[in-house]
């Protein structure tokens, strides 16, 4: 009787000493493992290079638009609704922000490169607002930079030989040291979108 | 029921500079309207709402203009973070005595290739293809993208 509860009690005892074990084990790895993914640990995939052209003709890198938060949209000009939505919706925010807008950059890159010379560009988002930077170039550096940054495109093949493009429908905001930070969606309405831009470049 | 009001919001408000609507039997067809878009834009939205006051369902086949080099309707879908565009193949059916807009759930008519810059103001002569009323002459005003004219817009109806 005695004997069988001292190795109950043993068993007892080295299943306690496992957990402890256990225990010290998952506070190291909580203290010197992988950090779990807060905003501030993303990785900077804004921050990867890339060579692309602006609507003046100019080569920008990725260091053109670091230094600010900035807006990024990703579409093209044979875009009858969902691209001169949100390019007018991103002017309408950059009005509303007033002077705070130089805090932001905001660029609209070409999907559809081919089709997207520097000049078209210039015109096309120029006549939204000449804040917005309109970028393109050779297509596999934006292929390049959308696999980077995790954004899909794909070219769509029409009757006739034409094409549209499928392509990421939300704005993609980016901290000022090229980090994810959030996206704006047409359906979210204008205050939400707004609280968003204010909060990234609050955050700067 | 929402977007009649709003048609007839809209009605009431153009009213007075002009009423833009077009009949042909029981169709009945308020403000044609083009988006006004970048002066290279290649290609032009176009919104219009239908209200079919007949006892037979009706379809909108398809929209002819010279202004452009070919009109097609389309429909915008937004899935899993993707946009896209589809054509309607099968064209948009108006119920008997529903009201339908191009301009509803991502649909709208694509004016590919305009043959020239078209402005707010200017107007786009075009024919609405309908299965059972025929061929029905509009025009379609340019106006200016609403997001620009009224940034609080769409925050009000949320």
């Amino acid at each position: 009787m005695t004997g069988k509860t001292s190795t109950g009690m043993r068993k007892l005892r080295i299943v306690l000493w496992a957990l402890v074990v256990i225990a010290a084990g998952g506070a190291g790895f909580l203290a010197y493992g992988p950090k779990p993914t807060g905003v501030s640990e993303v990785e900077a995939i804004y921050a990867k290079p890339f060579q692309l052209v602006d609507q003046n003709g100019a080569a920008v890198t990725e260091a053109s638009f670091l230094g600010k938060p900035s807006a990024w949209f990703y579409g093209f000009t044979h875009c009858p609704d969902v691209c001169p939505t949100a390019l007018a919706e991103m002017s309408a925010l950059l009005e509303e922000l007033g002077p705070d807008a130089d805090k932001l950059n905001v660029v609209f890159v070409s999907v559809d490169p081919e089709r997207d010379t520097p000049e078209i560009m210039k015109e096309y988002v120029e006549y939204f607002d000449d804040r917005i930077t309109g970028l393109t170039g050779d297509l596999a550096q934006i292929s390049t930079m959308a696999k980077d940054r995790y954004i899909f495109f794909e070219k769509e093949p029409m009757e006739g030989g034409d094409y549209l493009m499928g392509h990421q429908a939300s704005i993609q905001l980016v901290t000022a040291d090229g980090r994810f930070f959030g996206t704006l969606a047409t359906e979210e309405g204008f205050d939400t979108r707004m609280a968003k831009l204010r909060r990234l470049i609050g955050q700067g | 029921m929402q977007k009649l009001i709003l048609a007839l919001a809209i009605a009431v408000l153009t009213a007075p500079a002009q009423a833009h609507d077009f009949t042909s039997g029981s169709i009945f067809i308020e403000h044609p309207m083009i988006q006004e878009a970048p002066p290279n834009a290649p290609v032009l939205g176009g919104y219009v709402t239908i209200y079919n006051n007949g006892d037979v369902p009706e379809r909108l086949l398809g929209i002819e203009s010279k202004a452009a080099e070919k009109v097609e309707l389309h429909q915008s879908v937004v899935t899993d973070g993707i946009a896209r565009m589809e054509p309607l193949a099968e064209g948009m059916e108006i119920p008997a005595g529903a009201t339908v807009s191009l301009g509803d759930d991502g649909t709208h008519a694509m004016f590919i290739k305009p043959d020239r810059r078209y402005q707010a103001g200017d107007e786009v002569a075009a024919t609405l293809i309908f299965e059972n009323a025929g061929p029905v002459e509009v025009v379609f005003n340019v106006e200016e993208r609403s997001a620009k004219a009224a940034p609080n817009h769409e925050g009000h109806g949320k």
